[in-house]
């Protein structure tokens, strides 16, 4: 990766920059915390962050109140995103010739506002981290390193591959639930209430996954979702097995950078680099824990997480303990800690003690009803359902969607833009009330693509070989709600 | 003594006996009276007087007005036994012979035996099919059919074999005959009215001294039947042990050995409870033996006489203050125990029923799932025991005792309460069934199949529900099919406890209906084993007929008598009542049983309390909060503050098709057009245009209110001729 290759356009740029920082002239290099490529030349980096800070200061001036979204030019994409004021994420990606680089900008929208998510569930928001040391060392370290472990993730080959319109069925940002029958979902609270008892007096907040899908929380919406794509990431047993299969070419990547960071910042823990993908690994016990073999931190004793919840509004250790395809993600409340390791050692133990056969019996349960990755396939349909108060969303199995002719996927690309552009346009008139509204296209191959809203719940679906008439359309959508969404769609 | 300690004012009297009789017992010290007999197949206690035989029916409560009486002719008395239909009193007279009398038209006969080679041991009426008396004798058993026509008695069969001594008990229907050296090996038969049973020989346990073997006596040996099984006790005096046998149709098996206090001791049977009397030590053990646990229930502790006038009011008596109070001595050297719960004095002439204290041994357990568990089976009482029972659970709560523990409590509950749903329905049909399969008497082993299901309503009314008897019946019928071992309490000794049912369910039936006179829409022979062998003590079967199946405690009583009332307490503590309920929700779903909707609404209330939204929507949407009306108002309401949670609300609405409530709703979010639409295809006719109209007028828009006025128009057809089409058309007109 020289200075032409990222020149040229070779992947993508991602920068993060506060423009509260370098403000006088000649000290623009300080509003730079983060630039992706890390070995882009200053000159380039500095004319990328120019050219945003302009466009969002201009912006500014017609619309105070509504961020810049997007540039579009000839042969890039500049997606921004105001992750904290005045602390802005860029996302530059070159457009190709063909179609492949056909995108939604609410989707890269949604990768920089995950990243931030997840970063400051590691680390706190980057203002605080700016505030505390103002020379901003530690904010950038641990971007750096963050993000560039978050960045590996999107990989391929050498180049960065972000979603595309391939993905138009697919919903960042949300949790994919698994629906279980009453009576394992009560067992499953039985559980939950079993491991909120660990403790003792205070009540420890869990997380409980199945395979990589979500069957209880006690934390509201945004943590759980914040943990819940930290668990997909890195933690279930999928995501465990792929960690040790693809370490070694992401080291070569992201060492060099990392190196520097753990001696630099005192008392380094493990919740340094928890994107690291080599870092977790399955013991005897049961619990996942940091693998420091692989990570060269020097200490005998590994040391546990620790989070931020911005929603609870608390600080807590995580301990994950796996059996099978259970994941059980334990947060503990980190004030209730007096020594740390041997507190959680304590609680590990109450669990294991109490825990152990309900956890057995619940993924027994769990695996019996489990359909398998295409549980939730609905043949004939190719669709997403996105319920945005819940952050949840359930779409066609992966598998199916390919199926899916590349026209019918660019159309639903394009329709999901549209959708896109009009819910922001009435968000801003009227916040408070949703609007419904429905859009059915028939395009090649008589393939109807149709999104609906209804009540602010979203259904995305292409139907294949479909029939002529709008009836046809509408007559599926209808027979789909009232069967998968308890009518929720139903025409009233 | 014990009682000295509490009667320095500690305790309840619960502290100090877990076992009592209930003071005036019957007196029975009639002058003139040559001793005291006791008939366990009727119930009768028998008091013979020269040229009469003087009887109160105890059965199913003891009276308190004078005895009945039957003439007789002069002479020795050793033992009486009444028939089972009550028309033939059987007297024997001395070791060679019995008499006969038909009470109706005084005709006697005797059968004797030879007196040289044998003597008669005793006698006892059965409901066997093939015979009706047997006729114990040392060298074994006559079976003798009675025709009533000739007043005679014929032999059906004779058993030959030596007896030292025997033992029969009615409720059991099974004679154990003692032979050899030590009189330890045992014949035994059960004669039932599903045929006869030979069990097989066996022998009990003596423990040797070096000096000499000792021989066992029939006092040291007694029979027990608890949860419709046969238990056999017999005391080693050696080494002062109790050695604890079952009857099985084809096997004896020793169950173990229970430690002893006294070189003497008596058992009773108290709702299913098995009572061994230590008699010397004057204290009383109790065992429950329904899930094969042979620890007892309690600490040894002296048995207690209720409501003696002279000291009602204080907690408790030394046994001394007792005993002279009432003008015996507990545990004296002239009290016989009575199968299956009596005590009779005969020095003072007094019968006593024996009673369990469930309330202190409730309270001296803090085990609750198992004291719940414990109550839960007992058939006495069922209000008390249901009582106590939702206390437990509401101190548990209120205590803060781990969830677990609660949970095991929730599960104790409802499995009671599922399994006597299960079984409860109909009796008249059900005693019909089991009528039939008494008549059929056909194998016994099927038989008891369809009866011990029969009688299961038994336990319904007359609360029964142990775990045991419930699991017995699936137990019963595998073993039945299966046709393996596990016989003779299963298949022989279920005909005998069936009999007791079929007591429990036409007293019941009777008592529902007319206090203490049998049912006579039963047929006799029913009425007969009816009347005898009830083991119950009267007072508790009488309430057990009054408020069937009582015992056992719905989800509903459960909300109404427990979350219901320590919810203002637990509101400190929502979390943990929380959790609380979500282990109820999960025992009831196991067992099958639905909660009450305001439970659900309880449980939204204290989560959205605590702002556990997110936890609402996830329970909402897993259906562990179910749906209903009640909750989706709940919703709606709590979600003023939290608008997700109030379109949870309306969604329940529209999925529980409530169609006025969900427009209504619809429209007080100003949501006037969708709720338009959904009014058009659900016909809503029931909501007022005008508060359409009102929610256009104030969304301002001429367009939309243009909409409102035309739907009406075309929906309803005399919307035109009412004030509010005028009024609105003009504000429109003013609006454009």
């Amino acid at each position: 990766m020289g200075f032409s290759a990222a020149a040229a356009g070779d992947g993508a740029q991602l920068c993060v920059f506060d423009l509260r920082r370098g403000q006088q002239e000649g000290q623009e290099l300080d509003k730079i915390l983060f630039f992706h490529p890390a070995d882009c030349p200053i000159l380039l980096q500095l004319s990328v962050i120019g050219l945003c800070e302009g466009i969002v200061t201009f912006t500014r001036i017609f619309s105070p109140e509504e961020d810049c979204e997007v540039i579009e030019s000839e042969k890039r994409s500049q997606v921004f995103y105001q992750a904290e004021p005045d602390i802005w994420m860029v996302l530059v990606v070159e457009k190709t010739k063909d179609n492949e680089s056909t995108w939604r900008c609410g989707a890269l929208q949604g990768i920089l506002k995950e990243a931030h998510s997840l970063f400051t569930m590691f680390h706190g928001p980057i203002r605080t981290l700016l505030d505390r040391q103002p020379s901003a060392e530690l904010a950038r370290g641990h971007l750096r390193t963050f993000l560039t472990d978050y960045l590996s993730d999107f990989h391929v080959g050498k180049k960065l591959q972000f979603p595309t319109y391939r993905d138009s069925l697919k919903e960042r940002g949300t949790i994919q639930m698994l629906t279980v029958p009453r009576e394992v979902a009560l067992e499953v609270q039985s559980l939950t209430t079993v491991l909120g008892s660990c403790l003792g007096n205070v009540t420890c907040q869990s997380l409980i996954l199945f395979e990589d899908l979500l069957v209880s929380t006690t934390l509201p919406p945004d943590d759980t979702l914040n943990l819940y794509t930290y668990a997909v990431l890195r933690l279930t047993p999928r995501a465990l097995s792929s960690n040790a299969s693809s370490w070694s070419y992401l080291r070569k990547g992201t060492s060099v950078n990392a190196g520097p960071t753990s001696s630099s910042s005192n008392g380094t823990t493990a919740g340094e680099r928890p994107l690291l993908r080599e870092k977790f690994s399955k013991g005897k016990d049961g619990f996942v824990a940091p693998d420091f073999a692989a990570t060269e931190v020097c200490g005998a004793v590994p040391l546990t997480p620790i989070l931020w919840f911005q929603q609870a509004e608390e600080r807590m250790y995580l301990c994950i303990y796996q059996h099978k395809s259970l994941t059980i993600l334990l947060l503990i409340p980190a004030s209730s800690l007096i020594n740390r390791e041997e507190g959680i050692a304590h609680v590990k133990k109450q669990m294991l003690e109490n825990a152990s056969q309900k956890i057995v019996t619940v993924e027994q349960k769990l695996t019996r009803g489990w359909g398998g990755e295409n549980a939730y396939h609905v043949s004939g349909y190719r669709y997403l359902l996105v319920d945005p108060d819940r952050r949840v969303s359930r779409a066609s199995p992966p598998g199916k969607v390919t199926t899916l002719a590349k026209d019918s996927l660019l159309a639903l690309n394009r329709l999901r833009q549209e959708v896109d552009l009009e819910k922001s346009r009435y968000r801003r008139s009227d916040p408070c009330h949703d609007k419904d509204f429905e859009v059915c296209i028939r395009t090649k191959n008589n393939t109807w693509v149709i999104a609906k809203i209804t009540r602010g719940r979203e259904l995305y679906m292409a139907l294949e070989k479909g029939g002529e008439t709008l009836l046809y359309a509408s007559t599926a959508v209808e027979k789909f709600s009232n069967r998968y969404c308890e009518g929720a769609f139903s025409t009233d | 003594m014990l009682g000295n300690q509490v009667q320095g004012g500690l305790g309840t009297p619960g502290a100090l006996s877990h076992a009592y009789v209930q003071h005036p017992p019957l007196r029975c010290d009639i002058p003139d009276i040559r001793g005291l007999f006791y008939d366990d197949a009727n119930k009768f206690l028998i008091a013979p007087t020269a040229d009469r035989i003087l009887y109160w029916k105890i059965a199913p409560s003891i009276p308190s007005g004078p005895p009945n009486s039957d003439p007789v002719n002069e002479g020795p008395v050793l033992s009486v036994r009444y028939s089972l239909d009550h028309k033939v009193i059987g007297i024997q007279r001395s070791r060679h012979e019995i008499e006969f009398r038909n009470r109706e038209t005084g005709v006697t006969c005797s059968k004797k035996c030879r007196a040289d080679s044998e003597t008669i041991l005793g006698f006892f009426w059965t409901d066997c099919p093939t015979c009706d008396v047997i006729l114990v004798k040392t060298s074994g058993l006559d079976l003798l059919a009675y025709e009533p026509q000739s007043h005679a008695f014929r032999l059906v069969e004779s058993k030959k074999f030596n007896v030292s001594w025997y033992l029969y008990t009615h409720e059991s229907r099974l004679i154990l005959l003692a032979s050899g050296m030590q009189c330890t090996m045992f014949t035994g038969y059960q004669f039932s009215a599903g045929g006869i049973v030979k069990i097989p020989r066996f022998e009990m346990m003596m423990s040797k001294t070096e000096a000499n073997k000792p021989i066992l006596a029939a006092d040291d040996v007694h029979i027990v039947t608890v949860y419709g099984r046969i238990y056999c006790l017999q005391l080693d005096r050696v080494s002062t042990s109790l050695n604890l046998y079952r009857f099985y149709r084809d096997a004896v098996v020793q169950q173990c050995t229970l430690p002893t206090y006294s070189s003497r001791i008596a058992v009773s049977a108290v709702d299913n409870i098995i009572m061994v009397h230590q008699i010397d030590a004057k204290v009383v053990i109790l065992y429950d033996v329904s899930l094969d646990s042979y620890a007892p229930v309690s600490a040894p502790l002296p048995l207690l006489v209720r409501g003696l006038p002279s000291n009602n009011r204080q907690a408790s008596q030394t046994a001394d203050s007792q005993s002279s109070a009432y003008g015996g001595t507990i545990y004296g050297d002239g009290w016989n125990f009575l199968i299956p719960d009596l005590i009779c004095d005969a020095e003072n002439g007094l019968l006593w029923r024996l009673h369990l204290d469930l309330e202190a041994i409730a309270a001296s357990s803090s085990d609750a799932p198992s004291i719940l568990e414990f109550l839960q089976r007992r058939k006495s009482d069922p209000s008390m025991v249901k009582t106590i029972c939702l206390a437990i659970v509401r101190t548990i709560i209120l205590e803060r005792r781990p969830v677990t523990t609660v949970a095991k409590a929730m599960d104790v509950v409802l499995d009671s309460y599922s399994r006597l749903m299960k079984m409860g329905g109909g009796l008249p049909g059900v005693r019909q069934i089991h009528e039939q399969s008494q008549r059929l008497g056909g194998q016994p082993v099927e038989g008891s199949h369809v009866i011990s299901q029969g009688t299961s309503p038994g336990p319904t009314v007359s609360p029964s529900v142990n775990p045991d008897q419930a699991g017995g019946v699936a137990n019963r019928s595998a073993q039945a099919n299966s046709g393996v071992d596990d016989g003779i309490d299963r298949a022989t000794l279920n005909t005998s406890s069936d009999s007791d049912e079929i007591t429990n369910v036409s007293g019941v039936t009777s008592q529902g209906k007319s206090g203490h006179q049998t049912s006579d829409a039963i047929n006799k022979r029913q009425q007969v084993v009816g009347e005898d062998s009830r083991p119950l003590s009267s007072g508790t079967s009488m309430q057990h007929g009054q408020h069937a199946g009582s015992v056992a405690i719905s989800p509903i009583e459960m909300f109404q008598s427990v979350f219901a009332l320590v919810e203002d307490e637990m509101m400190g503590d929502p979390a943990y009542l929380t959790a609380v309920i979500m282990e109820f929700l999960r025992s009831a779903s196991k067992a099958g049983l639905k909660a009450p909707p305001n439970l659900y609404v309880m449980m939204a209330t204290l989560l959205a309390r605590s702002n556990r939204y997110a936890e609402i929507t996830l329970f909402v949407s897993n259906k562990i909060l179910e749906p209903s009306k009640e909750l989706a108002m709940q919703l709606m309401e709590l979600g003023q503050q939290h608008p997700p949670t109030r379109k949870l609300g309306l969604d329940m609405l529209r999925e529980r098709s409530l169609h006025h409530d969900y427009v209504a709703a619809l429209l007080q979010d100003g949501y006037y057009l969708e709720a338009l639409r959904y009014a058009r295809k659900y016909k809503v006719i029931t909501v007022q245009p005008a508060l359409f109209l009102e929610k256009a007028v104030a969304s301002n828009s001429a367009q939309n209110l243009a909409t409102v006025l035309s739907f009406f128009c075309e929906f309803t057809p005399s919307f035109k001729t009412t004030s509010d089409f005028g009024r609105y058309r003009h504000i429109l007109s003013e609006m454009v």
